[in-house]
């Protein structure tokens, strides 16, 4: 498989130089009054879409095939830059949804 | 050829509208909880439910390593136990699962790495469990095919060797956990996909599937890397991130390597099949993805890894490369767990890279859990809730560590 990812700055790339930055999660939760409980449920739990399985029966927060997941990804080996982009964890592919910058 | 067809290890059953226990995943981890199940706990009302068909997925895609030389005794322990399962299994199954007890070494290539097997080795044999260290000198004298010169990038500062360890025939655990549950009256669905999960109050009350609803008083989720994705058919959210850990072979060569060797600093592992193949392995892919992809850049890595510690390597040649699924937490130890917020719901999963050698012995002490609604003390550790409580395991401190994820 060859699997390239789209660089805001370079174009599109071998995944190999980039880190994966992780699931976008939208902003940290207000930390006034936030328990340990739902700092670390923050931190550490996922809902990770795009699982076998999960058809049209499953909840409304299941990843079913389709769904997609915004994410961040780091360009470490090119020009250093931090970006969004969309990917399809089914099929490992970038896709483009409008959502994602890059 | 007739003898073929009166050998089969088990036949398929009907498809019942209801089972006391339904277990989702038709691998090793499955398959070892209904053969418990009904063979040590007389609950042999239970179907296990898999989408392809059984071994698909990360029991059929290890590299079929197993060892008890883990970092923290709670993990040691159970490893532990794990290996004395074989050889009872081999018989218990009347199955020959082809536990070849070769050892495994592990190479350190700095004097921070030889500290680290210096304290592995420690707690391993306050356990019980044989590991000791080696100097490059023993290493080549346990493997000779290995470069202990000053050559490599990463000179080899000495071993943690591991007797205890060794590799068993995947398919052969898988077949024979199929024959031995199907003996006592569990049903096994192939192609059968679970699609959503019914709940009543807060009791989990059945499946619904490609092949119809499927009641059942108690539910098992067993799918390995696909985990996450049935626990989010509940709303569930696990600190388990699903990734491609890729796998190759050579082509057969003569016996020469008669034991596991790693490496964490050239991410590389290998040993030599009983065929005569070299099956390595170690890259892991960093986003979290649901598919099976192979790389051509991780063929080159390996062939760079592989021939940097074995230069006698350099002409073989890889016949086939694939992946599996791992689904890692964050501290590297597993999720055991049946507190999940609904009642009859238990959860085996987040082994990461070490669900096919912990088959067998999650499986017996989730079969004990399952039965009784008693959580069993080995298990203690393995509570989902410690990533809410700030307690993680501290086996991200193993010697042995592949992944570049977090």
């Amino acid at each position: 498989m060859t699997f390239r990812l789209t660089c805001p700055v370079c174009g599109k790339r071998d995944i190999y130089e980039f880190t994966f930055g992780g699931q976008e999660r939208g902003p940290r939760p207000e930390q006034e009054g936030l328990s340990a409980e739902e700092h670390f449920r923050w931190v550490q739990f996922r809902m990770i879409p795009g699982g076998m399985g999960a058809g049209e029966d499953a909840g409304p927060r299941a990843g079913g095939p389709g769904q997609l997941q915004h994410e961040w990804w780091y360009h470490g080996q090119g020009c250093g830059v931090w970006f969004r982009t969309t990917r399809d964890p089914a099929t490992n592919r970038e896709v483009k949804d409008g959502s994602g910058e890059g | 050829m007739h003898w073929l067809r009166l050998r089969r290890l088990w036949r398929p059953a009907p498809l019942k509208r209801r089972y006391d226990t339904v277990i989702i995943g038709g691998g090793v981890h499955g398959l070892a909880t209904a053969y418990y199940l009904a063979r040590h706990h007389g609950i042999r009302d239970v179907a296990v439910l898999e989408s392809q068909y059984i071994g698909f997925g990360g029991s059929g895609r290890n590299t079929a390593i197993v060892r008890a030389n883990q970092r923290t005794p709670e993990n040691v322990r159970l490893y532990a136990e794990g290996l004395k399962l074989w050889r009872v299994l081999t018989d218990e199954l009347d199955f020959n699962l082809m536990f070849f007890n070769c050892g495994n070494l592990n190479l350190g290539h700095s004097e921070a790495a030889l500290n680290g097997f210096r304290m592995a080795a420690s707690t391993h044999n306050f356990l019980g469990v044989r590991s000791e260290l080696l100097d490059p000198q023993q290493c080549a004298e346990v493997i000779p095919g290995l470069d202990i010169s000053d050559r490599p990038a990463f000179p080899i500062h000495g071993g943690l060797y591991h007797p205890p360890g060794g590799i068993v025939r995947h398919d052969a655990v898988v077949w024979g956990l199929a024959k031995g549950a199907a003996a006592h009256g569990v049903h096994i669905h192939q192609g059968c996909e679970v699609r959503g999960i019914d709940t009543e109050g807060h009791r989990v009350t059945g499946v619904r599937t490609s092949l119809g609803h499927i009641g059942c008083n108690r539910l098992g989720i067993m799918a390995g890397g696909y985990s996450t994705a049935v626990a989010a058919m509940l709303g569930i959210e696990l600190p388990i991130h699903p990734l491609t850990i890729q796998a190759m072979v050579t082509q057969p060569l003569k016996p020469f390597l008669h034991h596991v060797f790693s490496s964490g600093a050239y991410h590389v592992y290998g040993s030599q099949t009983l065929k005569g193949e070299i099956a390595t392995g170690a890259h892991m892919d960093p986003q979290v993805n649901y598919t099976t992809d192979a790389t051509a850049y991780y063929l080159k890595h390996q062939a760079e890894a592989l021939v940097e510690l074995m230069p006698a390597l350099r002409r073989v040649r890889f016949m086939r490369i694939w992946a599996g699924l791992a689904d890692m937490t964050p501290d590297m130890a597993p999720i055991l767990e049946g507190d999940l917020g609904f009642g009859g719901l238990y959860l085996d999963a987040g082994w990461g890279y070490f669900g096919f050698k912990s088959g067998p012995v999650a499986g017996k002490y989730m079969a004990e859990y399952m039965a009784s609604g008693e959580r069993p003390e080995i298990l203690r550790t393995f509570q989902l809730k410690r990533f809410l409580e700030n307690r993680y395991s501290g086996e991200t401190a193993a010697v042995m560590k592949y992944g570049h994820w977090d």
